[in-house]
């Protein structure tokens, strides 16, 4: 019972081309697509919608063919990056847009509840009046999120929905996001570039480069098994490990090989945890700080690269970290020497 | 101080430059007192002649908005073949002069089958009033293109998009978003196009004559009243061209729509 079955699209627009895309999202899934500025992804998701009629292939919702049906008869929803919201209208009148469009006329006032209902569902109750030029960059989205939402779409299609905003309001709305299709179960369709927002929210992910899939599955079957050169650059450099979690204080604790892991990432039971190598901090002295996760290790491998240096630290877990070649050289290490690690909580996601 | 001499030769030029001009408008106003001026500006030849251009710089005006808007959002969206070449021969009246301009409505009204099956439908464009609006809207036409072409271009098409998914067609779409956010371009753009409307001289001469008291618009009026000597009167209408021509810079400036031409 796949909800959506993308067939053999392609599709040329300007620089950028669709290359033979197959994917299947299923009913009620929060599907992300992952991959770097460039590869396409918006186009996926405006022909998805039906704002471009591909060149060639099939878009077929619960067996319907969608592919040339054009966007208003399709109940698929786009939110864009830089929320596109109505400048010409209030927040109110943004939300409520899509009411007047799909299905049976609802009257003023139950249209004027629903608004209310969704917009006090995503915090935005007080600001109706306001104009979107006077909103925060977060509440901007949240106002895209509602007017899309408020229809009850078939498929939500979000378009780098959290990269315009700053960190924190990205950690909130990314909560908020998994909070709603919890609520809501609407098949979502998200995509981005951010590892992070791929493991917090995804069922499944599918990496995307050049107009191309390359491989579709668990994040998690993604990370550990990735199936072509590129699917493992992209993603391979990864720290991956295997624990488990318990909440604690606001924060969680995962064991992993008999170490002690620290992240803001809240999930309990079995969880892989990821780090970025770049996110990990190598000194030969241990030092003070106020990162959770401090490790020491031994120096077993060293991989130059053209201007980095990777290396695989074994401090009871192999971790992958890299540094510039000058900070290399001027650190002086070599195999067989003694490091400190200092990562963050922050810097440690939970899958 | 070689310094100082150049700097100093560019002001004396620009204040040369700006009193040559205050000069011409000068001269203009000035040249009868305020009440023969009024006198002029009410007699019946110069009324007829300010109702005839309002009348038809207004029709020609809505005639651009109505033809200018579908035809440069399509500039403005669609890529097809022949793109540029269809561009610069909708942008050629601008550069043509308007008095050959006003030869080829002559030719293509007055001689073509088109013109006689018009003239059969009753739409007589040679030597009447419905020729000064025909020529007047193909003079102003593609000004009226450019200014709509960028400010639709200045507008995200996205806006349209999610208007589309959220159900609406693309002309609803259109009508609710593209349509009401190019408000500030069209009204510099009718601004303009209707000022030069009523100044619009060469086009109209050719294709609608200098009949007094029928197809005799201010600029025609201006012409008409110098050649038979009546100075005064010719003053008249210029004067009344003089302030619709700041009027209309002023509203221009402040809609900041010079930039829009581009």
């Amino acid at each position: 019972m796949n909800m959506i079955k993308i067939s053999h699209i392609s599709k040329r627009l300007g620089d950028f081309t669709l290359k033979d895309i197959d994917l299947s999202i299923n009913e009620g899934e929060y599907f992300c697509i992952l991959g770097p500025t460039g590869s396409g992804k918006t186009i996926l998701l405006e022909t998805i919608a039906g704002i471009y009629k591909p060149d060639s292939g099939s878009i077929m919702v619960n067996q319907d063919d969608m592919t040339f049906r054009p966007p208003r008869d399709r109940n698929i929803i786009m939110v864009y990056q830089d929320f596109v919201l109505f400048p010409n209208m209030d927040v109110r009148k943004n939300i409520e847009f899509g009411l007047h469009y799909n299905g049976p006329g609802s009257g003023r006032e139950q249209m004027s509840e629903k608004v209310k209902d969704t917009a006090e569902m995503l915090g935005i109750g007080h600001l109706l009046n306001r104009h979107p030029s006077t909103l925060s960059g977060g509440e901007k989205q949240r106002t895209a999120i509602a007017r899309a939402i408020i229809t009850e779409p078939k498929m939500l299609l979000l378009d780098e929905p959290l990269s315009a905003l700053d960190t924190g309001t990205k950690g909130r709305l990314m909560q908020e996001l998994l909070r709603i299709h919890r609520l809501k179960r609407t098949t979502t369709v998200h995509v981005t570039h951010s590892f992070e927002e791929a493991f917090t929210l995804a069922d499944r992910i599918a990496i995307m480069h050049e107009g191309r899939i390359h491989q579709t599955g668990t994040p998690d079957e993604v990370f550990r098994k990735p199936n072509s050169r590129f699917v493992a650059d992209f993603v391979g450099v990864e720290n991956l490990f295997h624990g488990r979690s318990v909440i604690r204080d606001d924060i969680s604790e995962i064991e992993v090989n008999g170490s002690i892991m620290f992240s803001s990432t809240l999930r309990s039971g079995d969880v892989s945890v990821s780090i970025r190598p770049e996110d990990i901090l190598v000194t030969k002295e241990h030092i003070e700080s106020s990162a959770r996760n401090s490790f020491s290790g031994v120096v077993t491998d060293v991989t130059r690269m053209r201007s980095t240096v990777k290396l695989v630290i074994d401090a009871g877990i192999p971790f992958r970290v890299e540094l510039t070649t000058r900070a290399f050289d001027k650190m002086k290490l070599n195999t067989g020497m003694k490091v400190y690690l200092t990562f963050k909580a922050s810097a440690t996601h939970l899958i | 101080m070689q310094r100082a001499g150049f700097r100093q030769i560019t002001l004396a030029l620009m204040i040369l430059l700006t009193l040559f001009i205050f000069a011409l408008i000068f001269e203009i106003i000035s040249h009868t007192d305020t009440v023969s001026l009024i006198t002029n500006i009410v007699s019946p030849e110069i009324q007829f002649a300010i109702r005839l251009s309002l009348m038809t710089s207004l029709i020609s005006t809505m005639m651009c908005i109505i033809v200018a808007v579908p035809v440069s959002y399509a500039l403005a969206r669609y890529d097809f073949h022949g793109k540029a070449l269809i561009t610069t021969i909708l942008d050629l009246p601008m550069a043509l002069p308007p008095i050959v301009a006003g030869l080829g409505l002559l030719l293509v009204f007055g001689t073509t089958a088109i013109g006689h099956y018009l003239t059969d439908l009753g739409l007589k464009f040679v030597f009447t009033p419905l020729g000064i609006v025909m020529a007047q809207f193909t003079v102003n036409i593609s000004l009226m293109l450019r200014i709509m072409r960028s400010t639709f271009e200045g507008i995200n098409p996205r806006y349209e998009h999610v208007a589309q998914t959220l159900g609406c067609t693309p002309f609803q779409a259109f009508i609710k978003t593209t349509l009401p956010l190019s408000k500030n371009g069209m009204l510099a753009g009718s601004v303009i196009t209707w000022s030069r409307a009523m100044g619009e001289f060469g086009a109209v001469l050719m294709l609608a004559g200098a009949t007094r008291m029928k197809t005799e618009t201010l600029p025609i009026a201006l012409y008409l009243n110098m050649s038979s000597g009546e100075l005064d009167l010719a003053i008249a209408s210029a004067t009344i061209l003089i302030g619709i021509s700041a009027v209309t810079l002023y509203l221009f400036e402040r809609k900041g729509g010079i930039a829009k031409l581009h």
